[in-house]
């Protein structure tokens, strides 16, 4: 009777507690053939597993090959129990297989479906592509489309029954649950398996019917068992996830389920679906990461794989607590470490659980270590949850689906890897220039700067863009580096957009990073660039970073024009930082040192010049004067800013010349102190220096001011004075002399004629005759 | 019906705590009157087995409760910490009604709190007449808390002088209070324990230094984090509080009520309610307390020196001097708020108004 040999284990994905039962069971049950949940031709690359050079966090890949978008990723870490049962099986020399329906037929699924969405929806375009990638990257099922409420949870239910069991009881952590109810005092396995399955075969009867997709895998996993089971002689293991377990071992005759798979789409052709080994991250394990069978804590289960959960387990991982939270600057003594392990165990006991679980171990946390503040928490949560772990995978593991993309795109766009530099010149207009560009601008985003930008700065809001390109081999490893950031060159360069926008804290770099994602197409940074871009506006109080964030915004906006992007709440973002930096502008411009005034002089004036290009809104642009107008009257404000407020005013014919004088009058009477008056002079004149030539008034102001200074303060200045005067050239320089003299010429020069001279001028007279004869002797 | 202004909790609720001490079932730590699971369901409500139903004291997250319960069946103090207005008294007097049954073993800290009002004081007449003595001690309910095993409350802790504090470190720690004067010690009975409150705030007044504050577990009571929840809270106080100052509350009133939460919770949250715009936070505390106190004055106003109607106009100055504590820094966030937020809302015009002008 082969049905005997047949032993199925229903486990949790990613449940410590899970697969710690099942080494002990394999061990018991010694199988000839280890049968997986996981896609039936992805079998051949289990080996891999075994290879010293696999570390997890890995992630088996499955992706369409000519197609963008399409993609099953299958995470492990090492308290996954399908990876420790692989690692059993390959070194107990036991067959292992996957026994799950293909991948090549899940990804023609996926593709039919996307095939549809696009006739449905025409103007589909490589962004939308992208989003569908992001939605299918889902282990268990890749067809998550039904999004209203009631199938997410059916969802929830089949991908996780115990975590849904758990949060019924009031467990906010599946492996608590399993801890306290499924393992407490139960030492056999087979008890706990049994009760897994009796609890799930009482689920699912409580549940509506399953989607034709879940009875076709089954099915196909039925099948896939029973054939194994014909062809080996010694037991068989049976893994799958706990919910599938009454459905396999469901009576159902072989005809029925080859009726089944019938309506099953047609598979891929090989050549079109490749799958291989990743290295994944442990933050990307987390469900919190858009991974839908993933779970809320990677580390903590990494801790429960590795210490189990007991009082030592426990004291470990409040040790560690307490380390991160010194680490983040929180005095935390082992005394306070100590208090946090008995309120651990009396919070336990009012919930009615037989020991300290995740729950307590937090709550305790926050209220004995953090001093109740959940800030605290929150600051290391993150790190401490979710950890930063990256997996690694050996080299002879096949090639990596971004270098596979980055192909596909060099055929799109016939650019051949060369390592000498050539130039090239890109029509954005014509679809092969966008996407060309687009490829560039994404690879430079993911720091393999193939091309070089080359005159960017003019060529901005034009049609045209000049790069140099050149390949280097070791582009492709910092390629592959990225892979953890997604499957596709566009997606990859995304989420690290994404990433490094989220640690930005500068506005206007944050604007910088968020014009790239414009220029590399990547809609979903763009987005994401928006939304950060507001919130730190809204919480910055500095007002050089208000200024700072006001150009690259410009350039955002012009942008936008220029390609009919429909950038709307860009110009309310302008808008907004306008007038916060309004705003704040009197208040931050007191009391600064030299470096700093020139910092904001800089910043007011490029911010200014923006304001004007960009047409904002009346209000908007009337509180921006009112601002300079503050910095101007205010004695407050640091000098050269005051001068450049004025000068900016008196341009825009804000201020008119009677009270320009009287103030510079004011500021440059050597009652006041000589830093004011450089300050405000250097602040007036630097970028204007022409006004001088213009503006007889203030030259004579600017005259006497010089003229009134003593040796020392004028020695100290001639620096200043450099620095303002050298932006003239030498013509305007000279203008600039001649106005000055040109007064005193006038008033001294009145001609006498000089008798005594009159005998030398008729010798002079005769010499220049010589002269102009040509004679060389004619001085004589 | 007796003519005391307001009973202890123990004096009303003692019907809930009857039902639920009939029923308890399972171990206590010792001197507790009932199990900690039962104190958590007399704080939270529910109904007990026999179907009586005890009404929830305390709406807001259970975690917070269970903690706070767990917290003093160990033998380490409890502080409660929060805004004003968060039911950090409320809280603990009821826990301590739960727990030995008498919630009025209070001391009120106060910056002229000194160490007689905690430890013990003397009799003085005793004392000059007899030399120290038993009967010349004057026992605080601190120290009577101690003989019998039961909870003692301090309410508003860094109010007090932090000299003062300090003392409460041996008796936290050590469990014992000694009497030099008579070359006795007090030892603490089990059962005995500290809740403190204090208001996290009011930083720098007499911050807890940090060894009594590492006695103390410390649990934070938030805001309410509903917004219907909140309304209705400020709505029946404001129509309480109307009623005992004889002020007519207008129909027009719950409009106004709404209005001044959601400038509060999106003040106090730095988002505004459609989580689209990020906002900055001014130094305030902005309170449900605080919302109460604005519509109370707002509408007082309207009834002593307004028109019939009620609104923006009345509202606008109590607002402004809730939100607007610092006068240089809240203004710049209250200013920004207005600009950025309130202009465009068409509904809010006269608020932005009314604020704007007394700007």
């Amino acid at each position: 009777m082969p049905m005997k040999e047949i032993h199925y284990f229903g486990i949790r994905h990613h449940g410590p507690g899970s697969s710690r039962r099942l080494l002990a069971a394999l061990e018991r049950v010694q199988p000839a053939v280890v049968l997986i949940e996981g896609p039936a031709d992805c079998s051949e690359l289990l080996p891999f597993l075994a290879s010293t050079g696999m570390t997890p966090p890995v992630a088996l890949l499955s992706f369409v090959t000519d197609e963008v978008g399409h993609s099953i990723y299958y995470p492990f870490d090492e308290y996954s129990p399908e990876y420790q049962a692989c690692r059993w099986a390959l070194q107990a020399g036991a067959d292992v297989r996957f026994i799950d329906l293909p991948v090549s037929v899940q990804l023609a699924a996926a593709v039919a479906e996307a095939g549809e969405d696009h006739n449905a929806d025409d103007a589909t375009d490589d962004a939308g592509g992208e989003n569908r990638d992001v939605e299918s990257t889902d282990t268990e099922n890749p067809d998550t489309e039904n999004t209203d409420a009631a199938s997410a949870d059916s969802q929830a239910l089949r991908l996780d029954p115990i975590s849904v069991l758990a949060r019924l009881a009031g467990y906010d952590d599946g492996e608590s649950w399993w801890n306290h109810i499924v393992e407490q005092g139960a030492d056999d396995d087979p008890a706990v398996f049994t009760a897994l399955e009796q609890a799930m075969a009482e689920l699912r009867g409580a549940i509506p019917d399953d989607s034709p997709r879940e009875v076709q895998r089954e099915a196909y996993m039925r099948l896939q068992i029973a054939d194994a089971a014909k062809k080996t002689d010694g037991p068989v293991a049976v893994i799958c996830g706990a919910w599938h377990l009454p459905g396999l071992k469901a009576k159902v005759s072989q005809k029925d389920d080859k009726a089944r798979l019938k309506t099953l789409p047609a598979k891929l052709p090989a050549k079109r679906v490749n799958s291989t080994w990743i290295p994944w991250t442990s933050p990307r394990l987390a469900s919190g990461s858009g991974y839908s069978a993933g779970v809320s804590a990677p580390m903590w289960y990494r801790h429960l794989w590795r210490f189990g959960q007991n009082e030592a387990s426990l004291v470990r991982w409040l040790a560690l607590v307490a380390e991160q939270l010194r680490q983040a600057g929180l005095l935390v003594s082992t005394a306070a470490v100590i208090e946090t392990v008995r309120l651990c165990h009396s919070l336990a006991v009012i919930r009615d659980r037989p020991s300290p679980g995740f729950e307590e171990a937090r709550d305790a946390t926050i209220a004995s270590l953090c001093g109740g503040d959940i800030l605290w928490w929150q600051q290391i949560s993150r790190q401490l949850l979710l950890g930063s772990l990256v997996g690694e995978v050996p080299a002879d593991v096949p090639l990596a689906p971004l270098l596979d993309d980055l192909q596909q795109w060099q055929k799109k766009t016939r650019l051949k890897s060369e390592a000498l530099p050539r130039e090239l010149s890109l029509d954005l207009r014509s679809e092969p220039g966008q996407l060309k560009s687009w490829l560039l601008h994404r690879l430079r985003l993911l720091d393999v700067p193939w091309g070089e930008q080359t005159g960017s700065g003019s060529s901005r809001g034009t049609f045209r863009e000049r790069w140099v390109i050149a390949w280097q081999p070791e582009f492709a490893v910092q390629l592959v580096e990225n892979q953890i950031y997604g499957s596709s060159l566009a997606q990859a360069a995304a989420e690290r957009t994404i990433e490094k926008m989220r640690s930005q804290r500068q506005l206007g770099e944050l604007a910088k990073l968020l014009l790239a994602a414009l220029e590399a197409e990547l809609p979903q940074a763009v987005e994401q660039g928006f939304s950060l871009l507001a919130e730190r506006a809204a919480h910055t109080a500095e007002g050089l970073d208000l200024l700072d964030g006001l150009p690259p915004l410009v350039d955002i906006s012009r942008y936008g024009t220029s390609r009919n992007l429909s950038l709307a709440h860009v110009n309310g973002l302008i808008e907004r930082l306008a007038v916060q930096a309004s705003l704040s502008l009197p208040v931050a411009v007191r009391q600064l040192n030299e470096e700093e005034s020139t910092h904001y002089r800089h910043a007011i004036a490029d911010a200014h010049a923006q304001l004007e290009l960009a047409q904002v809104n009346d209000s908007v642009m009337e509180g921006w004067w009112q601002a300079l107008q503050e910095v101007m009257h205010s004695n407050l404000c640091d000098a050269g800013a005051r001068g450049l407020a004025s000068r900016l005013l008196y341009q825009a014919k804000r201020l008119n010349e009677d009270r320009l004088q009287q103030l510079m009058a004011r500021m440059l009477s050597p009652a006041n102190p000589i830093h004011e008056a450089k300050g405000f002079f250097e602040g007036f004149f630097s970028g204007a220096a022409e006004r001088l030539l213009y503006d007889p008034r203030l030259r004579q102001l600017v005259d006497d001011w010089l003229g009134s200074l003593e040796e020392e303060a004028f020695i100290d200045s001639l620096p200043l004075l450099r620095r303002v005067f050298s932006e003239l050239d030498a013509m305007e320089r000279r203008r600039l002399l001649d106005a000055l003299h040109a007064g005193e010429v006038r008033t001294s020069t009145a001609f006498a004629v000089n008798e005594s001279l009159a005998s030398q001028w008729s010798a002079h007279l005769q010499g220049l005759g010589k002269l102009l004869a040509g004679d060389k002797q004619w001085m004589n | 019906m007796s003519d005391v202004l307001r009973q202890p909790a123990e004096v009303i609720y003692q019907a809930e705590l009857d039902a639920l001490k009939a029923e308890d079932q399972g171990q206590k730590p010792e001197n507790w009157q009932m199990t900690p699971k039962s104190v958590v369901k007399y704080l939270l409500g529910g109904t007990t087995a026999s179907g009586v139903e005890i009404s929830p004291k305390y709406i807001g997250s259970r975690r917070l409760i269970e903690t706070a319960v767990a917290t003093l069946a160990t033998d380490r103090a409890l502080l409660l910490l929060g805004v004003p207005g968060t039911a950090k008294s409320w809280v603990s007097e009821h826990l301590a009604a739960a727990i030995c049954g008498n919630s009025s073993r209070v001391i009120q800290c106060t910056s002229g709190t000194d160490e007689n009002q905690i430890r013990y004081g003397w009799n003085y007449a005793q004392l000059l007449a007899k030399g120290p003595s038993k009967e010349a001690l004057v026992p605080t309910p601190l120290f009577r808390a101690m003989e019998s095993g039961s909870l003692c409350r301090l309410e508003e802790l860094t109010r007090m002088g932090s000299d003062v504090q300090d003392t409460l470190i041996t008796v936290l720690s050590e469990k014992m209070l000694p009497v030099p004067e008579l070359n006795e010690v007090v030892f603490a009975k089990r059962g005995f324990n500290i809740i403190a409150t204090a208001n996290n705030r009011d930083k720098g007044v007499n911050e807890l230094s940090s060894a009594l504050k590492r006695r103390f577990n410390v649990v934070v009571l938030p805001l309410p984090d509903d917004m219907e929840q909140e309304i209705e809270i400020i709505r029946r106080r404001v129509a309480e509080m109307g009623q005992s100052l004889s002020l007519p509350v207008p129909e027009s009133a719950g409009k106004e009520i709404e209005k001044v939460v959601t400038i509060f919770r999106e003040l106090r949250s730095g988002t505004t309610l459609d989580g689209k715009m990020a906002l900055k936070v001014p130094s305030g505390t902005l309170s449900t307390a605080e919302a109460i106190a604005v519509m109370v004055g707002g509408l007082s106003q309207a009834a002593w020196f307004g028109d019939a109607s009620f609104g923006a106009a009345d509202i606008g100055a109590n607002l402004l001097g809730a939100i607007v504590k610092d006068p240089v820094q809240d203004k710049l966030v209250l200013e920004e708020y207005l600009e950025t937020v309130l202009k465009k809302r068409k509904d809010y015009s006269d608020y932005y108004h009314s604020i704007n002008e007394l700007l």
